[in-house]
């Protein structure tokens, strides 16, 4: 047979392709063309928008999505090369202040007026400053609830967390609840913060106990991540694991945890708006909502924050991307997004425009957070950093280690990778 | 043009298109990669002359250190235990029977599954909770273990799941070496009485030399640079004991943006994966001289 | 019977010719084991890729304790192959992915094996220094020269095109290690014979060296194949357009940040599977005993 002749089939076969795929030109361009980078939503979600918003901005978008778990790596490729493109891009809230240092956001104040920024919830317009100027636009937030089992709850014999914000349940009250129902042995357990070792879910039981994630500078992470009230959080963080045993270690993935509440294997769920929309798949499911909880003698923090679009500064269109990104957070947008995604909208006039809607259960929960306790992430131009170094502590307290020292290391380490931010 | 010019050129023709490519699209990116690694990037991306700073801050970093021994472990480890077993499938396959391409094709199988996916998979059957794996050792009466959790078990459990995935595909390449001696040579021993093991010994394994070679050469580069699955799994936990090297390096360049960093960390495995590598085919020609 | 017996199986046990029983018994030992290890290899690709026709809400069922419901589902579904196939862009993934990695395999074949065979059979001055590059360019993690690279690719307006995605990949230092020690086998006498003949080296090389080098050919081909089958963190890169999008990328889209379309990831995973696999089936039949006919020792 001889390798030979199979290798000049192919080639007969495949070299017109690679002469008519390969060097044929990309068709030109009517219109100038905005290049847009946004995480990997499903097409279905962010395509309508981004259609809606180009068209009431006169612009042609091109739309690349990445997935999520490659979207930093990827936009620090792009942006890192100083080009023109992209024009616009997803910035994921406390990533602002990281971009911003770098040049790589264009200050957004003199887009929008004092009205339109009026309009964002606070946390949103927080999360999209840095260093006093606004430069990423809030496109949606996020805010949690405590979920919980009705069916285990029942059975256990344990009255229902209320839900008037007002009355919510201490975690105190959550652990006692949790260590009654949870039978380890059995794979029911008590309790679980949806996002087990990310700083997005677990910095607020530090700030309840009245500690702060980061300096106010934003550098310095050692007198905070390792003060005594973060630690006693931890502590308590870590016993829900180890001590009493009501949370399963190891569960590092959210459809994971989704699973375990949605097959009543869990009684109680700390967890973002989404589970609104995935319990309806588990038919069998009796479950309700109650306030995000709290320390006893402690402040009531809630986690919030979500994504945000930036504009590059060094965009060739920057008329066409201030208007897109204008259009493309607007108010009319901002419903059009709840509508098909039902993401957590950014804007009050939203929330007003669809009073009816938001009067339910969930979304009233939901509102007095956003305006009450929600607390955005710590600020600081070293995000991916911090986060990152604290997520491996995090994880390491969950499974065991010694938290004080842990934490220490972390914040050490930490410190170091900030101090090239002194500038 | 002589024929002598010609003919002294040739061998430049023969390797020119390929070499030219890999100057253009390898060597001039790994020249930059090692300016890099002498100089500082700023926060305007303006970049600073550092010498060998980001070398000296790299070798005086315990993390790196706790990552050299970890990867050290790591590939003392799944590297003989890789090619005995590829070497064993491959002797395994070696032969003419019915269907033995549908369980050639079968071992190769995972490596058709991309890192990632493979990842993703292993994951779920390692859950300690939601598990397949577990659901087994529970089912045989056995505790369930933690895998992915433990200190103990995490590295383990890595390189499992690079073993299942790479068998395969070093058996192919194994099995083209077989296939490579001539019969006659096989024939002529077994006519002498020998036994299998010193058939394989004395014969087999010194024919096998050159591919093997290339096997040991490529399963080393691929395992010394690993680090997808503990970047999905484990994130370099519990407690640092899955932290490789080439990982703490993807950090450094796509986590805390330190380029100069980055580059460094990787010059310097690169440097010792080439010493190994000479040490391994210094090792085996010595081996197999004959 | 006897047939497959041929004296070249390089066997671990006894080659007794003749006796019918013996033989017997050895073959179905050999069946065994062959079938427990495809088993132990295939278990957990098998129980991933049941996710694919089984509905999506059972997929983590039956799991703990594990029964024969784990393994054999109760209800069966093409709706997310159906799904992969017209509701996202993985068909002209597919397509893509085809396209750049057969490119890839023709060129790399050709390109490599000439290397190849340059480094095994001549000697020239630098050669020493010139093997010493081929091996650094494999050894150089790609994530370290990702950067120079886009930059590099950006320069020459590759960005966003199928140039992007073949050409850095075709000239390959592991392909050429590979055809390298493989050449390095193939016995001089035959070389030498042809060049007393008048043979130029361009001749030997593609009318006697490649035509019985198969199994080198078809190893890098699968090598070359899986490395741009499996191409993920590059075409995100360098040509993530929807024109361009790749297998592995479209793969990974049904993974989001919080939740996972398993049913579609595993169909889309199976079939991307089914490509090479097939190939690979294919392809390993070519793998010919080598020489069995000239008696030359390598």
């Amino acid at each position: 047979m001889g390798s030979g002749r199979v290798v000049r089939k192919i080639t007969a076969f495949v070299l017109p392709l690679v002469l008519v795929l390969g060097l044929a030109p990309a068709f030109p361009q009517a219109r100038p063309t905005l290049k847009m980078i946004w995480v990997g939503w499903p097409e279905a979600h962010i395509v309508p928008l981004v259609q809606a918003a180009a068209a009431d901005a006169s612009v042609e978008v091109d739309l690349e999505r990445i997935p999520f778990g490659r979207l930093f790596e990827t936009l620090d490729i792009r942006l890192g090369a100083r080009t023109s493109t992209p024009d616009v891009y997803a910035v994921d809230g406390p990533m602002t202040a990281s971009y911003a240092v770098r040049g790589h956001l264009l200050p957004l104040d003199d887009v929008f007026t004092a009205d339109e920024k009026r309009d964002w919830l606070q946390a949103c317009i927080d999360q999209g400053t840095f260093d006093r100027k606004l430069y990423s636009a809030p496109v949606v937030t996020s805010s949690q609830l405590l979920y919980y089992n009705k069916t285990l709850f029942q059975r256990a014999g344990i009255p229902f967390p209320p839900a008037d914000v007002r009355q919510r349940w201490t975690w105190e009250q959550v652990v006692e609840a949790a260590r009654k129902i949870a039978r380890p042995s059995e794979g029911i357990w008590g309790i679980v913060l949806e996002q087990t070792d990310r700083p997005y879910q677990i910095l607020p039981l530090a700030q309840s106990k009245g500690a702060a994630g980061i300096s106010p500078d934003g550098l310095r992470a050692s007198g905070y991540i390792d003060s005594p009230a973060f630690v006693e959080a931890m502590t308590f963080y870590q016993r829900l694991f180890t001590e009493w045993q009501v949370s399963p270690k190891g569960l590092f993935e959210i459809p994971q945890v989704t699973e375990l509440f949605g097959t009543g294997k869990l009684a109680m769920l700390v967890g973002e708006l989404w589970n609104l929309r995935f319990l309806e798949a588990y038919k069998g499911l009796s479950w309700g909502v109650a306030p995000h909880p709290y320390f006893q003698g402690g402040k009531v923090v809630t986690p919030t924050g979500s994504w945000h679009i930036g504009i590059n500064p060094r965009t060739e269109r920057r008329r066409e991307a201030i208007a897109f990104v204008k259009a493309f957070v607007s108010s009319k947008e901002n419903a059009m997004l709840f509508d098909l995604t039902r993401r957590t909208p950014c804007r009050r006039s939203v929330y007003r425009q669809k009073a009816g809607e938001f009067s339910l259960a969930p979304w009233r929960i939901v509102l007095y957070e956003l305006a009450n306790t929600a607390v955005p992430r710590p600020l600081t131009p070293g995000f991916r950093e911090y986060e990152n170094i604290l997520q491996q502590a995090l994880r390491d307290i969950q499974l065991g280690a010694d938290v004080k020292r842990t934490l220490q290391a972390a914040a050490a380490r930490i410190d170091r990778e900030l101090a090239k931010y002194r500038q | 043009m002589s024929l002598r010019r010609r003919e002294a050129l040739l061998p430049y023709l023969f390797i020119g298109p390929a070499v030219g490519g890999l100057l253009v699209f390898r060597v001039y990116p790994i020249v930059l990669a090692l300016w890099q690694s002498l100089h500082t990037q700023t926060l305007d991306g303006l970049q600073r002359f550092a010498g060998p700073a980001n070398y000296l801050a790299i070798v005086s970093d315990p993390q790196v250190w706790n990552a050299v021994r970890v990867t050290a472990v790591f590939n003392l480890i799944i590297n003989p235990l890789q090619i005995a077993l590829a070497l064993g499938l491959a002797l395994l396959v070696n032969r003419r029977v019915p269907a033995i391409g549908v369980f050639r094709t079968a071992y190769f199988l995972p490596m058709t599954v991309s890192l990632t996916i493979t990842a993703i998979i292993w994951n779920l059957i390692l859950n300690p909770q939601l598990g397949l794996a577990n659901g087994v050792l529970v089912r045989l009466g056995l505790p369930p273990q933690p895998f992915l959790i433990s200190e103990r078990q995490a590295l383990a459990s890595i390189m499992a799941l690079a073993t299942w995935k790479g068998v395969g595909y070093w058996m192919v390449f194994l099995l083209a070496g077989l296939q490579q001696i001539p019969a006659a040579v096989f024939e002529a021993a077994s006519l002498d009485g020998a036994t299998p093991w010193r058939r394989f010994r004395d014969i087999t394994l010194p024919l096998l030399r050159r591919v093997l070679a290339f096997v040991l050469v490529a399963d080393l580069a691929i395992n010394i640079l690993m680090f997808v699955p503990v970047y999905l799994l484990t994130g370099g936990g519990p407690h640092g004991s899955t932290e490789l090297l080439m990982f703490h390096a993807y950090r450094l360049a796509f986590v805390f943006l330190d380029w100069g960093r980055a580059t460094a960390l990787a010059v310097l495995i690169v440097a010792v994966l080439l010493m190994l590598t000479g040490v391994q085919l210094r090792l085996l020609r010595a081996e197999f001289e004959y | 019977m006897a047939d497959t017996l041929a004296p070249h199986l390089p066997v671990a046990h006894p080659t007794v010719a003749g006796r019918r029983h013996r033989l017997r018994w050895s073959q179905v030992a050999l069946y065994v084991a062959l079938t427990l290890i495809a088993l132990a290899m295939l278990t957990p690709l098998y129980w991933a890729l049941l996710s694919a026709v089984r509905p999506q809400e059972v997929v983590f069922q039956h799991v703990r304790p594990v029964s024969w419901r784990t393994f054999v589902p109760q209800e069966l579904t093409l709706q997310y192959f159906g799904e992969v196939l017209t509701r996202t862009r993985f068909p002209r993934a597919l397509a893509n992915s085809l396209f750049i990695s057969l490119t890839t395999v023709v060129a790399g074949l050709v390109v490599n094996s000439l290397a190849g065979f340059g480094f095994a059979k001549f000697a020239f001055r630098g050669k020493g220094l010139l093997f010493v590059v081929v091996l650094l360019t494999f050894m150089m993690p790609f994530e370290a020269i990702v950067i120079p690279l886009y930059m590099l690719i950006r320069q020459l307006g590759w960005v966003d095109s199928y140039l992007a995605l073949i050409v850095p990949a075709i000239p390959h230092g592991l392909s050429i290690f590979l055809f390298r020690q493989f050449f390095a086998e193939f016995p001089n006498d035959l070389l030498d014979a042809a060049r007393i003949d008048g043979a130029s080296w361009w001749r030997i090389y593609w009318r006697i060296v490649a035509p019985l080098s198969t199994p080198a050919f078809i190893s890098a081909a699968l090598m070359l194949f899986i490395m741009q089958w499996d191409a993920f963190f590059w075409p995100l890169v360098a040509a993530n357009s929807a024109a361009h999008t790749v297998v592995q990328v479209e793969i990974s889209r049904f993974v989001m940040q919080e939740s996972t379309s398993w049913g579609r990831l595993f169909a889309a995973t199976a079939m991307a599977i089914g490509v090479p696999m097939t190939l690979f089936f294919g392809l390993q039949r070519y793998y010919v005993q080598g020489m069995t006919a000239t008696g030359l020792r390598a």
